[in-house]
């Protein structure tokens, strides 16, 4: 429905010969006939019998069918129009009856048309392809007449969930069950809001509770908790397909992606209306959210370095990557399978290839990157980053004293254009010469000499200078700027001669001194021009010259070497080495640090550049490419349409008008149907990002409509239509299950119980260490490791050690793109290739496994052992007890207890641990 | 029924229980609200082409839409993409043209300038009773030409490897769709149910470069998930370290006792007795998972005769090793088998990458690959289990015709390469489709790699159209909207 494969040049020779060779025999046939072609009589037979089992009601292959007109004269995927009216031999119909190309010819069984069929239609089209109106007996359903289109129906009056849920069962000769107990309902409630158990105390307070609102204040309680917005964030990560890796073969670390995870999960516990919710990631960069945007860029996409040289890989990569935009943005707000229209027109809804890139041009400037973070967190991280770079170059320039003496028998590093450091037995000195023997190109250039004496001192700096001569560009390269202690090209002295130059300095009084630096651009940019080869010398009190260091002692230069210099102990003493290796050792930390404090000042939220020209692709070809597209919503939902010199952001902020807005007939209800199915397993419509005709219909369209109202009414607060639901009776129900009802409704799609499920991989992984006792509650942030890596081609090795960072909850796990956890990523963990609108539950051997035997399991176990023997102190029944309550929430029955007492006595109380860790009862809420 | 439960075993209880609601064969009523269980819900029923699954036995055998020639499948992966011109597509031209330009050729590919022609680096000569040419690279797979059916005219979509093994795995070049082994277990379950029902071998040196993404299960149930093993790494957790047996066992019965009760509470919850059962099925795969990876009770002459013994080359031993384990996991049932040749981007080093030195390294890769493979197909065939399974041998895409300026490899070509199957429902000996003279472009019988997993699937009896699953809007297939079977390489 919507890749093709890139067309085939291989197959165009022999379609084009024949077409040719129509051309030629169509004309021909034209004139020898006289009486009009009669569409019913003669046409339309042919039509039906060869064409219209492929191209008719049932199917339309390649997207074209010849049992209705307006449909069969639009014409089908690849070559619309199919028949051009008046001309049968520019007609692809034509040409594909006439092909001798097996492949291509139709019909594709059988004989192909007869002589007098062919010239019947050929007849027919050059006489006009004249089709009456009204004759067809078949009808195109009007893809725009369908409910999800249409603006909300709200009944009038005052309504209740529970009064809808009931007519309907009424319908069905089905009854609500009865309410589930006080225990269950928490434990339920909880587990759904907070993705946590109850604690024991909780629970007790709540059975007592003798407040008329006993229940409100739960949902009040757990609806303010920040637990919720870590528990629901992930409900929406999932739709959107968040990671922490770029995917793809390399799957390298994206590591400023979790700020867009706190933004949701922050947004969510604030209750950020659902309208600003999505401008906010949509232009957010418009709106003080930077972080928001982080929406628009979830995907996996090819870095640079990983796509082609040959332009149409890069073509190629970037219509993928735009195309994973607009999936993304009609997937999760709108419901609908855009993307489909990437190769032709949708099959089922009203969304054209034209529709599509319309869309496509509304992103076409958003690129996949980091973007500048303007929060007043990256502002301090922003300060650390310079104070940190501040202590850096502090201590690389204590590190230049570090560096083995000249001649004294230890190779030297090559000279580099950054930074070389001449060291050497202290001498007395009233000038310096640098004498440049040899440059690896051109004309010398030296952005700054320095000489240091005893005292660390640089005496050099704006001692007199005198220079060979000079190539003087003003304000960039002069004599002056030699000495004057600024670095880089453009303060820097340049020689008058290619390969030679000199440049002494005289010091006012004579100074005893130890080291030269000397650098071609320390500022990195330019590498040219640079001494290879050169000589100091040293000028004494007297006026003689002493040659001290010159570089036949360094490696021999290398143009082609790349890396820098690594940082060497050699040739140092061992108090030098020490000293040096204290400082690299700082260095290397700081480094670290630095790199944290410059990542906290960005987020992979995308950029923002003039958008490029999007053009209509036939069949989504990048190479093939059709008229210009203006940026537009789509066009049969809204009205919106863009001229070309819209600015960037206001093509996404038109977009986001549109979209949340209460007259948009998809947002609200999507949403609504989202939060439904979140709450009970599955949706009113349980198609979650299908809402158009090829989706599934609502099973109560008039509680979908109102709670969609509601949303709207109540100021598009999720947490509003949380407390509606999860208050209502329906919620309430018991979830036990009755023989009678389910052989009316087994799937328990009109809610005569409520219907129990699995808790996800998530909820189950934070609900064992908050059993446990060991759950870290720490908020936000880097994710902690799943494995010893966080990014990279190969070799994902699980982390099996508990610590308290990966005791937090799983939401702030570093999320790498395919590589499911390994002990919970069997629970149908997402993977975030691909949007996933509705987790699975399903249940595999490897669950269990996983479960029952992974060290997370048994540390865990041990952990709430250890938690239970602390807390209840050493008689065996009370631990039981508590385990049970902390677990279940519940008592063991007399029962139970008689039947673990006598195994904990044996094989200790992590064995019941293990096993209620692994029980039903505590997976499944009740 | 409380005495009943210690000492009927956790599958029995379930399905003592379970009988009640659904029946063994799963009546009409009871498979609606079972493939509910695992995310199917009512359109895909009525699409009626849905398997029907068991959430209690999610491998159990299911029928095939129509009865297929094979019921099982090996599939050999060699990633980095093998050059065709190497190995199995022989272009006589190349020598002619050895170090002159492509005339017209491109001047920029995947990784950057073209140079000039090269020869196959390889000596080609004619091999069994069809004649065909094979290269002396791969001496030992080259003898099984007679049984082999090929296909020279494979077209990918993408000329990167992510991209590319994507394509190939599962259908789309971007990541998170299901792949080829998900479906067929999806559609088809399992013959054992003490293993799982798709297993992934990676390569010793590596896992290939679209890592897990080969054997995902996109959006199908995790059920149907590759599950990776090696013959040096056993599936995991499957047994608790640092825990006594006595413990083990006193665990696992107290556990089996508490959800017993929890069942008796709940009654009619097929989903509690589902987990009931994976259990148990999880206690076999514990016994049957070591056995099936001790390679101690193979003869010395099948070691051997795959080289597993070869000291000289443990690379070499190793993949040998896993192609043992493949044959013994086809032995036992299981129903798809992917054993990767080739690991992840390493500079050709560790995969088929030949981009700079590409005969020093295939060399290597040949030497690993070669003995092993060829040995067990061979193995296959004398124990008659190639009368049922299907061994498909592939790579993501092929090579360019001509070396990449100033190195001696060849860069990426999508446009025409090789791969081939053999076995169950196999036409033996056919050599279908072609490339140009110099072996860049398929000019004949183009097949883009839909066609090659379609025919895999209808030897497998299923209908590459009917074969799909709702996600998000659409009916997804393993071949998009496309496909069509290559009927020349059936029997």
């Amino acid at each position: 429905m919507n890749r093709h494969s890139l067309a085939q040049p291989a197959r165009q020779a022999p379609l084009l010969r024949a077409g040719f060779i129509v051309v030629v025999a169509l004309t021909a046939v034209r004139s020898a006939v006289a009486a009009p072609v009669d569409f019913m009589h003669d046409v339309r037979p042919i039509f039906e019998k060869r064409c219209t089992e492929c191209h008719g009601e049932k199917k339309q292959k390649s997207g074209l069918r010849l049992d209705v007109k307006a449909a069969a004269l639009k014409g089908g995927d690849h070559h619309a129009p199919d028949i051009v009216p008046g001309n049968a031999g520019e007609s692809p119909l034509m040409k594909v009856v006439l092909s001798t190309d097996k492949d291509e010819r139709m019909p594709p069984k059988g004989e192909g048309l007869s002589a007098t069929e062919v010239a019947t239609l050929t007849r027919w089209i050059n006489e006009g392809a004249v089709w009456p109106d009204g004759v067809d007996v078949a009808r195109v359903k009007d893809q725009r007449d369908h409910w999800s289109f249409k603006p909300l129906k709200l009944a009038p009056g005052s309504h209740s969930i529970d009064e809808f849920i009931t007519a309907k069962l009424k319908e069905n000769g089905l009854a609500m069950s009865p309410a589930a107990d006080r225990v269950s309902w928490l434990r339920r409630v909880t587990f759904d809001l907070i993705g946590l158990p109850p604690a024991p105390e909780q629970v007790e307070a709540f059975v007592k509770s003798s407040h008329s609102d006993a229940f409100e204040r739960v949902v009040d309680g757990l609806l303010n908790s920040p637990r919720y917005g870590e528990r629901w964030a992930q409900h929406w990560l999932d739709v959107v397909r968040y990671a922490d890796t770029h995917g793809f073969e390399v799957n390298t670390e994206r590591p400023n992606a979790w700020p867009y995870r706190d933004y949701i999960i922050r947004a969510l516990n604030n209750d950020t209306p659902y309208d600003r919710f999505i401008k906010e990631q949509i232009v957010g960069d418009a709106l003080g959210e930077d972080a928001a945007t982080g929406f628009l860029v979830t995907a996996s996409v090819l870095l640079p370095g990983q796509i082609g040289k040959d332009e149409p890989s890069k073509r190629l990569a970037r219509q993928d990557s735009l195309d994973e935009m607009v999936n993304n943005i009609g997937q999760t707000f709108l419901g609908l399978s855009v993307g489909c229209a990437r190769c032709h027109d949708h099959k089922f809804d009203p969304i054209s290839a034209k529709d599509y890139y319309a869309m496509q041009a509304i992103v076409a400037g958003v690129e996949y990157n980091d973007r500048r973070l303007r929060t007043p967190e990256a502002e301090a991280a922003r300060k650390e980053a310079l104070k940190i770079k501040g202590r850096l170059a502090h201590i690389d320039s204590a590190l230049t004293r570090f560096v083995p003496l000249a001649n004294s028998g230890t190779e030297r590093p090559m000279v580099n254009a950054r930074e070389n450091v001449d060291r050497f037995a202290p001498v007395k000195a009233r000038r310096v010469r640098f004498t440049i023997r040899e440059t690896n190109n051109l004309e010398p250039c030296i952005d700054e000499l320095e000489v240091f004496n005893s005292d660390d001192e640089n005496v050099a700096l704006h001692a007199a200078v005198t220079v060979s001569g000079e190539n003087v560009t003003a304000n960039t390269h002069e004599q002056r700027f030699v000495n004057d202690g600024n670095y880089g090209n453009s303060r820097s002295w340049m020689s008058n001669e290619k390969g030679k130059g000199w440049v002494m300095i005289e010091f006012a009084s004579e100074q005893r001194i130890e080291r030269v630096v000397w650098g071609r651009d320390r500022e990195g940019s330019f590498k040219d021009r640079l001494a290879t080869d050169y000589l100091i010398e040293v000028g004494d009190a007297a006026g003689d010259w002493h040659a001290v260091v010159d570089a036949s002692d360094r490696q021999k230069f290398d143009a082609k070497a790349t890396k820098p210099v690594a940082f060497s102990t050699k040739g140092l003493s061992k108090e030098e080495a020490s000293e040096a290796a204290a400082l690299m050792k700082e260095k290397n930390s700081l480094e670290a640090a630095h790199k944290a404090a410059e990542n906290a000042q960005r987020v992979f939220a995308g950029t923002f550049r003039a958008p490029d020209k999007i053009h209509l692709l036939n069949r989504g070809d990048p190479e093939q490419p059709k008229e210009e597209v203006m940026p537009a919503v789509l066009s049969t939902l809204g009205e919106v349409k863009l001229g070309q010199q819209t600015t960037e952001q206001q093509r996404r902020a038109a977009l986001a008008d549109w979209i949340a807005n209460s007259q948009n007939p998809l947002t609200a209800r999507v949403m609504v149907n989202r939060i439904w199915q979140s709450h009970f397993g599955s949706g009113l419509v349980q198609t979650p990002s299908d809402f158009g005709n090829n989706g599934m219909k609502p099973t109560h369209p008039e509680l979908l409509d109102w709670l969609a109202g509601e949303f709207v009414r109540g100021g598009w607060s999720v947490k509003h239509m949380h407390r509606l639901i999860v208050l209502s009776d329906t919620y309430r129900q018991s979830s036990a299950s009755n023989v009678q009802a389910a052989e009316k409704d087994s799937d328990v799609r009109l809610l005569w119980r409520f219907p129990s499920r699995r808790l996800e991989a998530e909820a189950i992984r934070d609900s064992i260490l908050a059993v446990s006792g060991q759950l870290n509650l720490k908020m936000y942030g880097r994710g902690y490791d799943l494995f010893d890596k966080r990014g990279g081609l190969s070799g994902f090795n699980p982390i099996e050690v508990s610590t308290p960072e990966n005791q937090r909850r799983m939401i702030y796990a570093h999320k790498v793109r395919r590589e499911p956890e390994a002990v919970f990523g069997a629970f149908d963990c997402p993977d975030a290739g691909q949007s996933t609108a509705a987790r699975r539950a399903s249940t595999t051997p490897i669950q269990a496994l996983n479960l029952f035997n992974s060290r997370f399991t048994l540390d865990q176990s041990e952990a709430f052992a250890a938690r239970v023997k602390r807390e209840a102190g050493d008689d065996i029944s009370r631990q039981i007890s508590l385990a049970y309550q902390l677990a279940l929430n519940r008592q063991p029955a007399a029962e139970e207890l008689n039947d673990t007492i006598s195994t904990v006595q044996k094989h200790g109380l992590t064995v019941l641990c293990r096993a209620l860790f692994n029980s039903n009862e505590f997976l499944f809420q009740p | 029924m409380k005495h009943h439960a210690e000492h009927l075993s956790i599958g029995g209880r379930a399905l003592l229980d379970r009988r009640q609601f659904l029946s063994n064969s799963a009546t009409a009523l009871g498979s609606v609200a079972l493939t509910n269980l695992l995310g199917f819900d009512g359109l895909l029923a009525a699409e009626n082409h849905a398997p029907i699954i068991d959430p209690a036995r999610p491998y159990a055998p299911r029928q095939p839409h129509f009865p297929g020639k094979a019921k099982n499948v090996i599939v050999i992966f060699c990633a980095g993409a093998v050059s065709q011109l190497e190995t199995w597509d022989y272009k006589p031209e190349l020598i002619k043209w050895d170090d002159k330009p492509l005339p017209g050729g491109p001047a920029v590919t995947f990784q950057g300038p073209a140079g000039n022609l090269a020869r196959p680096q390889y000596e080609f000569r004619p091999r069994g009773q069809t004649g065909k040419w094979v290269s002396d690279m791969i001496p030992h797979l080259a003898e099984l030409t007679d049984d082999i059916a090929f296909v020279h005219s494979l077209t990918s979509k993408s000329n990167t490897h992510g991209p590319a093994e994507n394509f190939l795995s599962t259908g789309f070049v971007l990541d998170g769709f299901p792949s080829l082994g998900s479906w067929v277990t999806y559609a088809l379950g399992s013959e054992s149910q003490e293993l799982p029902s798709y297993v992934a071998l990676p390569d010793p040196r590596g896992v290939p470069q679209n890592g897990a993404n080969n054997w995902g299960p996109g959006f199908l149930p995790a059920a149907f998930q590759g599950t990776t093993m090696s013959s040096k790494n056993p599936v995991r957790h499957l047994a608790a370290t640092g825990v006594s047996t006595d413990a083990d066992q006193a665990a696992r019965s107290l556990l089996q006792r508490m959800n017993a009760r929890h069942l008796e509470a709940h009654p009619g919850d097929s989903k509690l007795a589902a987990r009931i059962a994976s259990y148990e099925l999880a206690a076999r795969m514990q016994l049957s998972v070591p056995e099936i990876n001790d390679l101690s009770s193979e003869p010395a002459h099948i070691v051997k005769m795959y080289g597993a013994d070869d000291a000289q080359n443990p690379d070499k031993a190793a993949f040998a090793k896993n192609c043992i384990l493949a044959r013994r996991l086809i032995e036992k049932g299981v129903r798809f088998v992917q054993l990767f040749n080739g690991a992840y981007a390493s500079g050709g080093r560790l995969n088929w990458d030949g981009h700079s030195a590409l005969k020093e390294q295939y060399d290597i890769h040949a030497q690993i690959l070669d003995q092993p493979a060829a040995a067990l197909i061979r193995d296959l065939r004398q124990r008659g289990l190639l009368q049922d399974t299907l061994v498909v041998w592939c790579t993501e895409f092929g090579r360019m015709p001509f070396f990449q300026k100033g190195a001696k490899g060849r860069d990426h070509n999508p446009d025409g390469f090789t791969c081939w199957m053999t076995g169950a429902g196999v036409r033996p000996g056919v050599s279908h489709g072609a490339t140009d003279d110099f072996g860049q472009k398929a000019i004949q019988d183009i097949h883009p790699l839909y066609h090659f997993n379609a025919t895999i699937l209808h030897l497998l009896g299923l209908d590459f159209e009917k074969l799909s699953f709702e996600h998000n809007g659409i009916q997804r297939r393993l071949t998009n909207v496309e496909g069509k079977l290559i009927p020349e390489l059936l029997a």
